[in-house]
């Protein structure tokens, strides 16, 4: 480990005690029983300003951990009246929606500590809070400009606005404190954006602030410090670790809704689901349910309602991030007062917000990940000494296996890792004309800011200066002038801002969230539901929807004809299944960690699978499930291994069987991050050997590759660990995640600009040149450094590179075979995955063969070519 | 005699014409009025595209049957820049150019400051009409009219095996009241077109294109001949 990360234990109570001012003791006394178990981690460490990341479950106290050290410092100097006008702290949080939170943790406790010193006849001068987010409005930050707050709350965007504003940065001369909280949260493209924002505000800062990150329970928590702290002159600064212990003991059952579980996925039998859900609402005072998109979510709340009409009404809301922020809001509220019976939301309530007292947590469908499943199990019980409650509900059998285990990680505290993306671009290109904006740099010490923070510490000089060449317009040869955001002067070294728009466009461009339109779908026949509107979609699904394609909304099947401006229009007389699963943009992949686990468990039942009493014992006590769950998994299990072979960990089973095409059904159980990279890189390699396209499907317990006739042996062979890379990068460069990831990257990094001129885009209008851009592009160079980072997000992010080599290496060493098992049909193991449909075809003909192929098709329809 | 050369026509009679169709300068420009900062070589291909053409064929004369400019309103003086220089590529190779008016009219003023360009409503060269499409003209009804060609409509069509679809380029080379009607494609390289088959094409008549040969543009000059729209699987 690190030398610089240490790992502490809580100090003694009268160590902490110790160092709070009389004043904020009885305060504090007054309002708790007792210090809580984090602030006995936390408190004194920053007071003793030490950088720390505290990790501890859900459950309200991390907030004020993080603000007693300060509100003491603080209420210290008023008393003696020393304190100055000038920003001590800033908190950031990824949620807009702070205000309740922050009255809470932070101006309640100011508001009651004067009171106290009123009563006690103490002069305290004021001690100020600000906010701002994106929905502070100009006069409450004209306020602020002119009564400098102590305290600053903010978002990572908003942060990255005030570093940009020539008055307002006065005030962080001499910033002593900083909170990331949520840091758990940030391990992705808006994490690495705060990053680089907290290392510009540093850099402005003529003190070192004090580092505190506040996190969940999460995984690696060396990485997660890293990434709070940084690096000072190339070494790592010093950061302490508290894991507070999860004393919560999670109380968590699984729940199969039906005696054979198959008979869960039969629509009929959605009664006993809604009922079950029903007795457990009835059963608790507030109940939170949790699905895994905005669609369930929609769907579970019409079905209680259907199933139990009028019982519901007023009680029941539904919370998901394409509702307004007012509808979300008024949820919020109504939980916190109690008003609610019961909350159904996908993955919009699992952050921080404060949202009252839950009693049950209902996770419907797997969460993906154990982090996951504690944050959402966490979000019940926030008395501090009551036990979080929740429930998995399964829904089909591989749903079963995967909560199974689970829950058991669950159980046993065996958290999956995070990944902190780093040495991404258009992030940078971002921060760099921010950093430009804000005054000239010398480029290398523009550099070296950027390396201090941990994504960017290994940037290298090439990537850099790509950069900047990129921001000061090079790409545009002559027309420079027109694109270039920044100029250059490589003879000085100097950067600077161009253009006097350079402040308006950063300010209303910037971000790390791609906008997301939704397209509303309108239906075109049978005539007599023409024009019916029937529900949204998202940007991201419709980018993947081809001409024919049948998905599922809202429960009913329609058919995909076009889109024109802003509307997807569909034939909802449709009878065939379904070609490609709905959810799919939106589905959670399945942490690597517990993909693994689910096929260690396949192993060890598989021993066993031919004695079925001891088998059934062994599954229940493993899992810690029930008689049900247990009889279900084992006839599972043993269907599959009559039909064909148990996969598991040491044997990667493929099997080949022939539909209208033929299949190769790969049963990789890593998730689908990785399963979508061996996936690309096998169907490239088949469709490399004949020249044709084929079709893949993915999801998270493997993949498949379709076409007309596959040579097993030539395609497994020609991909290894060596040459992966290059076949992916190959592999994705026509397909639509590209050129969707390419959009996103290009907004990110200012080629695109959501606000110009004071136009905004429709969404529908930027989809439209997503073609056209990339090939553009593609045209400047194929090492566009926009381009690059696209490339590095959908192999490092969207899909999981370097774990996927790591597969290939462990087959390549002989820890892993893989076993080519000829089949009549699909699997039971893989029928999921065949019927859920192909996530996307490689192309490997281009167009002006195919156009060749099909004309000499064409001719011997119509004859002879006459004119 | 009228051959089918890439995206163009050229028409073999006593004087050899060199038909286009929409041209869409000004699109690096309408691409940046939205913010996105790609810039376009579209003028740079069109001009290497036009010479090769040039070149390859013996041309006395160009029609051009389209918009040149890709919006209205306000456009950059580089934008007119393009087009005075595409135009004097032409008129350097002592061709003569007949621009027919598209739906926008500014360019009127610059261009009738050069000498050697004709810019009407509707052009008539022996038993052939050169028009926009947009606009009906009761001249184009004459009776030793037999060939009415245009452009404006961009006409594309989708080719499917079933599994996957591509749109292409094309001409739509049918009839109408007894003439031979020709739809050219766009010249530019924006985007393919439309398909007729799923929205108009926003012609001044009613054509029955399901009738209409669908001849693909392929590779370099190449034209493929589909056959009838009716003939060509829609998915």
């Amino acid at each position: 480990m690190e030398e610089n990360l240490i790992y502490v234990e809580a100090c003694e109570r009268e160590e902490v005690i110790g160092i709070l001012h009389p004043l904020v003791r009885e305060w504090f006394f007054s309002k708790f029983k007792d210090l809580s178990l984090t602030q006995l981690y936390g408190v004194k460490r920053i007071w003793d300003r030490r950088n720390i990341l505290i990790s501890a479950p859900t459950g309200g106290t991390k907030t004020l951990t993080a603000f007693l050290g300060i509100l003491n410092y603080l209420v210290s100097l008023s008393i003696k009246k020393e304190l100055e006008d000038k920003i001590y702290a800033v908190y950031n949080s990824p949620l807009k929606a702070l205000s309740n939170d922050i009255f809470v943790n932070l101006i309640r406790p100011l508001e009651e500590i004067n009171e106290l010193a009123k009563l006690k006849g103490i002069e305290m001068q004021e001690i100020r809070v600000g906010l701002r987010t994106g929905d502070t409005t100009a006069s409450e930050r004209a306020k602020m400009a002119k009564k400098v707050p102590h305290i600053f709350v903010t978002t990572p965007e908003s942060l990255s606005i005030i570093l940009t504003a020539p008055k307002f940065i006065e005030n962080l001369r001499a910033v002593e404190f900083v909170i990331v909280d949520e840091i758990h949260a940030m391990a992705n493209k808006r994490g690495v954006y705060l990053s680089l924002s907290l290392e510009r505000l540093c850099d402005e800062s003529l003190i070192e602030p004090v580092r505190i990150g506040l996190s969940a329970t999460v995984a690696p928590l060396e990485e997660v410090a890293k990434f709070l702290v940084g690096f000072k002159d190339g070494k790592l600064r010093e950061c302490l670790i508290a894991k507070v212990p999860l004393v919560k003991e999670v109380e968590i059952g699984l729940i199969t809704p039906t005696e054979d579980i198959l008979e869960a996925e039969d629509p009929e039998n959605q009664k006993k689901l809604y009922k079950i859900l029903d007795d457990l609402i009835q059963e608790n005072r507030t109940t939170l349910i949790f699905t895994n998109t905005r669609a369930a979510t929609e769907r579970v709340v019409h079905h209680l309602d259907l199933h139990f009409p009028k019982k519901y009404v007023g009680l029941i809301g539904a919370h998901h991030s394409s509702m307004s922020k007012e509808k979300r809001f008024e949820i919020e509220e109504k939980l916190r007062n109690g008003e609610l019976k019961v909350a159904v939301s996908s993955t919009s309530l699992e952050l921080g917000i404060d949202i009252g007292s839950i009693d049950l947590v209902v996770l419907l469908r797997s969460p993906k990940g154990v982090a996951r499943a504690l944050q959402r199990i966490g979000r019940a019980g926030h008395m501090l000494h009551s036990n979080p409650r929740g429930k998995f509900i399964v829904l089909d059998r591989d749903d079963l296996v995967e909560c199974g285990v689970l829950m058991k990680d669950m159980i046993e505290k065996k958290i999956d890792e995070v990944q902190i993306p780093k040495n991404a671009l258009d992030v940078l290109a971002q921060q760099i004309y921010g950093m430009a904006i804000s005054k000239i740099w010398n480029a290398e010490e523009m550099l070296r800011v950027i390396r201090k923070s941990y994504c960017y510490n290994e940037l290298s000089k090439e990537d850099f200066y790509d950069v900047i060449s990129y921001l000061a317009g090079d790409y545009a040869l002559e027309h420079r002038n027109v694109y270039a955001k920044i100029w250059y002067n490589s003879e000085s070294g100097e950067i600077g801002k161009r253009g006097k728009l350079a402040r308006v466009i950063y300010l209303t461009n910037l971000g790390t969230i791609p906008e997301e339109g939704f397209i509303s779908v309108e239906i075109t026949m049978p005539a007599e539901r023409r024009g019916q509107s029937v529900g949204k979609i998202d940007e991201g699904f419709l980018e993947r929807l081809k001409k024919g394609d049948v998905f599922v909304l809202g429960g009913q099947k329609y058919q995909f004809m076009y889109t024109r401006g802003m509307k997807a229009y569909v034939r909802a007389d449709v009878s065939r299944s379904p070609t490609v699963p709905s959810w799919f943009s939106e589905m959670l992949p399945l942490s690597f960690d517990v993909g693994m686990d689910i096929a260690r468990f396949r192993g060890l039942v598989k021993e066993r699978i031919k004695k079925k009493a001891e088998c059934l014992k062994f599954i229940k006590e493993y899992l810690y499930v029930d008689d049900l769950a247990a009889q279900n998994i084992f006839r599972y299990f043993k269907e599959q291994e009559k039909f064909s072979e148990i996969p598991d960990n040491f044997t990667l089973v493929v099997e080949k069987f022939k539909q209208d095409k033929e299949y190769l059904l790969f049963h990789s159980m890593y998730g689908r991050r990785i399963n979508d990279a061996l996936a690309r890189a096998y169907a490239f390699a088949a469709a490399r050997l004949r020249m044709r396209d084929i079709e893949m499907g993915i999801n998270d317990n493997g993949f498949y590759i379709a076409g007309e006739s596959l040579d097993e042996k030539k395609i497994i062979n020609s991909i290894n660990s060596d040459n992966l890379e290059s076949v992916l990068k190959e592999a994705i460069e026509k397909t639509d995640v590209l050129k969707r990831r390419f959009r996103h990257c290009a907004s990110r990094g200012l080629m695109i600009l959501r606000s110009y001129k004071g136009r905004t885009k429709s969404v529908g209008k930027q989809q439209v040149h997503s073609h056209f851009l990339l090939s553009a592009v593609k045209k400047i160079s194929e090492e566009f450094p926009i381009l690059r980072e696209a490339r590095r997000e959908v192999l490092e992010d969207v899909m999981d590179i370097k774990n996927a080599v790591q597969i290939l290496k462990w087959i390549e060493k002989g820890r892993m075979k893989i076993k080519v098992i000829r089949t009549p049909m699909v699997s039971p193991f893989g029928l999921n995955l065949y019927v859920q449909g192909h996530a996307d075809f490689i192309r490997i003909e281009d167009k002006l063969k195919f156009l060749k192929r099909m004309h000499s098709l064409q001719m011997k329809v119509i004859g002879e070519d006459y004119d | 005699m009228i051959k089918f050369i890439g995206k163009c026509l050229l028409i073999e009679s006593k004087k050899k014409i060199l038909v286009i169709g929409d041209l869409h300068f000004g699109y690096g420009e309408s691409l940046r009025k939205m913010g996105i900062m790609i810039p376009d070589r579209l003028f740079e291909n069109l001009t290497l595209e036009l010479n090769f053409i040039l070149d390859s064929f013996e041309i006395d004369e160009v029609v051009i049957l389209g918009d040149l400019k890709h919006e209205f309103g306000k456009i950059l003086n580089s934008e007119w820049r393009e087009i005075n220089e595409f135009i004097d590529i032409l008129l350097k190779r002592k061709k003569d150019v007949v621009i027919i008016k598209g739906n926008h009219d500014k360019i009127t003023g610059i261009i009738t400051e050069k000498r050697g360009i004709l810019i009407k409503d509707f052009y008539i060269y022996e038993d052939i009409a050169f028009i926009h499409g947009d606009k009906d003209f009761k001249e184009i009804y004459k009776r030793d009219i037999k060939t009415w060609l245009m452009g404006h409509a961009h006409p594309a069509v989708k080719i499917s095996d079933g599994n996957k679809e591509e749109k292409f380029k094309c001409f739509l080379d049918g009839k109408y009241k007894g003439r031979r009607v020709i739809i050219l494609p766009s010249f530019f390289d924006i985007n393919e077109g439309t398909d007729p088959r799923e929205f108009d094409l926003g012609l001044a008549w009613k054509f029955e294109l399901n009738k209409f040969k669908v001849k693909v543009v392929g590779e370099g000059i190449e034209v493929l001949n589909f056959g009838k729209l009716k003939e060509i699987t829609y998915f």
